[in-house]
């Protein structure tokens, strides 16, 4: 062979073999089938309404229907324009209770309800519910999504599993689990053994709910964000009764004795926990475990990386200042009050109060 | 010479490693985002500042998009920092002041020292909030993303925050595919790793806060600084406050979208991250202050980032002085081995980065561009030598430091 032609063949041979990794490079630069930006648009974020305000626009179409139902006190079938089936109940009385019952141990439709709405107990709802009134779940149910345009009451051991939301007051009876969101425009109320993950009301109550004086005044704002900072290396105790009047940063375990007030927000990079009466005006950071109360108020947010146990008788937030609680993993006992967004990442769960 | 190889391959080495312990703390380990999930608060008073340099391009998107933000209107103020600007610029932030009235309160800058940091300077006599955040004037924030940026100032522990820079305009060409993907590797993995392991996540100046007491604590901007965001995060870690990273807040930008604009911005962050390096390098790594152990060794690799550009060139240069020399640097089995293991592992580090950024971002088919990022690569080593090697010259010949302000793409409105 000709020595040139060896060497062209040679570097077009090498040259193809290193183009041959840039092949799939090349056809993507060319076709652009994934060069859209990243879609991050957040119009809807943290707006853990958002579902229940897209099932309702989704469920307009049916208002009419619903309308003339419950004027004739009928029930209706029929398929919606994406082709989910569903019912529209009328009237609340027995035969269509037991007919919703006795129609399958699962309801793949979609049921909106112009009247009040019972549903019958050991039933799995897999396709969304609206209520134009008041909702009652019976027991060991399984649901996808409610709407509830006044109270829901879920029955016991029921579970959910994407959201609800309650114009009216939410109450779930002992043992429900709530996956995803749960939503209400007055109160949410959740009874022992209840597990969560997202809840957000004005007044969410834990079982049992006692009013009593905490310390902190109701519709003062806080002022923490402008006080000085204490900073500390290393562990800290606030004694009992001790008032500080300042932020503070303890990087290392924190412990506040039983009715310290802190007039300012609390930081602890280590374990942290609030006996008896602890009041703090401001948020409330741990970086690790959290162990909060019996009996002790907190204004601010309530964050801890890792777990957060309340104890009974502790109120977060205040009706004028709702506030969040969240942690990857919560236990609440009964006879906690939290006004805003009680938030577990992986793990909620009602626990009784000793 | 064989002992500043030596040196050279050593460093290389632990850069190498930091990318691997990032990408799999990134796949792996337990995520931080303690923040995130604070929606319903009493929320603070807060000035957002959106630095504006000539942005008739750009300044009417993102007023419009803080006008329509999800935060207590009457507790969120915005000013336009109109900083001499020669263009619609003035005109534009006005009829904003007028359709808008009380929540706009524009600062309109006709002297003083050129750059971002300089005219930040200035703004502040208009800030009375403890928490201000900062925009360039090219970034589209969202409507969720005023509380998610404002929520960890709630942690009395933190000074700055910093919020996930995506770029908007991907598919323009060649230069923005690449700069979406290193965007990618550089916040999904990179800030996110920092942020998981209590490291020093970077401010980023735009899409960011910082807070008022904090920024007063360390003295203020640095107007003498060519990158006032890395100035503010080694003063704020040095005096006992935190930076923390959202990486679900995210916000887009433009990225340039020519090479020569791409090249100034570069050396302009090259020079800017070296002087950081210098002013606050030893005292980061030996001093006396709060910042712990970890963040003391991660502060100060991150302060060297760039200057690995020319140190790399260095080591190519003495690798072959060596070879040439005819100096065998290490017994010859040990080097095959060397060499092969690196060539396996190493020269992979930062690609891996990103591939596992672009799945973290379930991303698909924009990975399969990673082997043109060898382009940028190239091209970004060698800028960020020049940048340092003309700051060098500039120290001997006494020059002062030049603001580049990055050209804008976007079509005027």
């Amino acid at each position: 062979m000709n020595p040139y032609l060896a060497v062209a063949v040679l570097v077009c041979t090498v040259g193809l073999l290193f183009m041959l990794p840039l092949l799939p490079a090349l056809v993507e630069l060319r076709r652009k089938s994934d060069a859209l930006p990243l879609s991050v648009v957040q119009q809807n974020a943290g707006e853990i309404r958002h579902f229940a305000n897209s099932f309702r626009d989704y469920i307009k179409g049916l208002e009419p229907i619903m309308q003339s139902c419950v004027a004739a006190g009928t029930s209706a079938t029929g398929t919606l324009l994406d082709g989910e089936e569903y019912v529209v109940l009328g009237r609340l009385d027995e035969p269509l209770v037991r007919a919703l019952a006795q129609r399958d141990a699962t309801h793949p439709v979609v049921i909106a309800a112009g009247a009040d709405l019972i549903a019958p107990p050991h039933a799995t709802f897999s396709r969304d519910i609206y209520a134009g009134a008041k909702f009652q779940g019976g027991e060991k149910n399984n649901y996808r999504a409610i709407l509830g345009e006044k109270d829901v009451h879920l029955g016991a051991s029921s579970r959910v599993m994407r959201w609800v939301h309650a114009v009216g007051e939410f109450t779930a009876d002992l043992g429900c689990s709530l996956f995803g969101r749960i939503s209400s425009d007055s109160l949410i109320r959740l009874h022992a053994n209840c597990s969560f993950l997202r809840l957000n009301a004005p007044r969410i109550e834990v079982g049992h709910v006692v009013n009593r004086e905490t310390g902190l005044p109701d519709s003062s704002p806080s002022n923490a964000a402008v006080l000085r900072r204490f900073l500390h290396d290393g562990d800290f105790e606030v004694h009992a009764g001790q008032i500080i009047s300042s932020n503070i940063v303890i990087r290392g375990r924190l412990l506040l004795r039983s009715g310290a007030r802190i007039c300012g927000s609390v930081k602890s990079l280590d374990d942290m926990v609030l006996e008896d009466g602890v009041s703090v005006e401001g948020s409330l950071i741990g970086a690790r475990k959290l162990s909060i109360g019996p009996h002790c108020a907190i204004h601010g947010p309530v964050v801890a990386e890792r777990e957060l146990a309340i104890a009974t008788g502790t109120r977060c937030g205040t009706w004028e200042h709702p506030t969040t609680v969240s942690a990857p993993s919560i236990e609440v006992e009964e006879g906690v009050l939290v006004f805003g967004t009680l938030w577990a990442r992986e793990r909620g769960q009602v626990v009784a109060s000793p | 010479m064989i002992y500043v190889l030596y040196s050279i391959v050593f460093v290389i080495c632990v850069y190498t490693g930091r990318h691997y312990w990032f990408t799999l703390n990134r796949l792996f380990g337990f995520q931080r985002h303690p923040y995130i999930d604070i929606d319903t608060a009493d929320w603070p008073p807060v000035t957002v500042l959106v630095a504006a340099h000539n942005e008739e391009r750009v300044i009417a998107n993102i007023l419009d998009a803080l006008m329509a933000v999800k935060y207590p209107a009457d507790k969120m103020l915005v000013i336009p920092v109109n900083d001499r600007s020669t263009d619609r610029t003035r005109e534009i932030v006005d009829k904003f002041v007028e359709d808008f009235p009380g929540r706009i309160q524009p600062f309109h800058r006709v002297v003083g020292k050129s750059g971002k940091a300089a005219a930040l300077k200035d703004a502040m006599e208009l800030v009375s909030t403890e928490v201000i955040l900062i925009f360039d004037a090219d970034y589209i924030p969202g409507a969720g993303l005023i509380k998610q940026l404002v929520a960890p100032f709630f942690d009395l522990e933190v000074g700055g925050v910093m919020g996930r820079v995506v770029p908007m305009n991907v598919n323009a060409n060649l230069l923005t595919r690449l700069l979406d993907l290193e965007r990618s590797g550089g916040y999904q993995v990179d800030q996110q790793a920092r942020m998981n392991l209590r490291l020093v996540p970077q401010h980023g100046g735009t899409v960011a806060g910082v807070r008022l007491s904090a920024l007063r604590e360390i003295g203020g901007w640095n107007e003498n600084s060519l990158t006032e965001d890395t100035d503010l995060t080694y003063r704020l870690l040095l005096n006992g406050w935190k930076t923390v990273y959202q990486n679900r807040s995210e916000c887009y930008e433009e990225v340039p979208e020519v090479w020569p604009v791409r090249i100034r911005q570069i050396m302009r962050w090259a020079k800017g991250h070296n002087q950081a390096m210098v002013t606050y390098g030893v005292r980061l790594l030996l001093g006396k202050h709060r910042a712990t152990l970890r963040e003391r060794i991660d502060g100060t690799l991150l302060l060297g980032v760039y200057a690995m550009a020319p140190i790399t060139l260095i080591g190519w240069a003495l690798a072959l002085a060596v070879f040439y020399q005819g100096v065998a640097p290490l017994h010859g089995v040990i080097a095959v081995l060397s060499l092969t293991a690196y060539a396996a592992l190493g020269n992979l580090a930062a690609f891996f980065e990103i591939a596992a950024a672009a799945r973290l971002d379930g991303t698909r088919k924009r990975v399969s561009l990673l082997p043109f990022l060898i382009l940028g690569f190239a091209v970004s080593i060698f800028s960020v030598s020049r940048a340092a090697v003309s700051q060098l010259s500039d120290l001997v010949t006494g020059a002062e430091f030049h603001w580049d302000k990055t050209e804008r793409f976007r079509k005027v409105l």
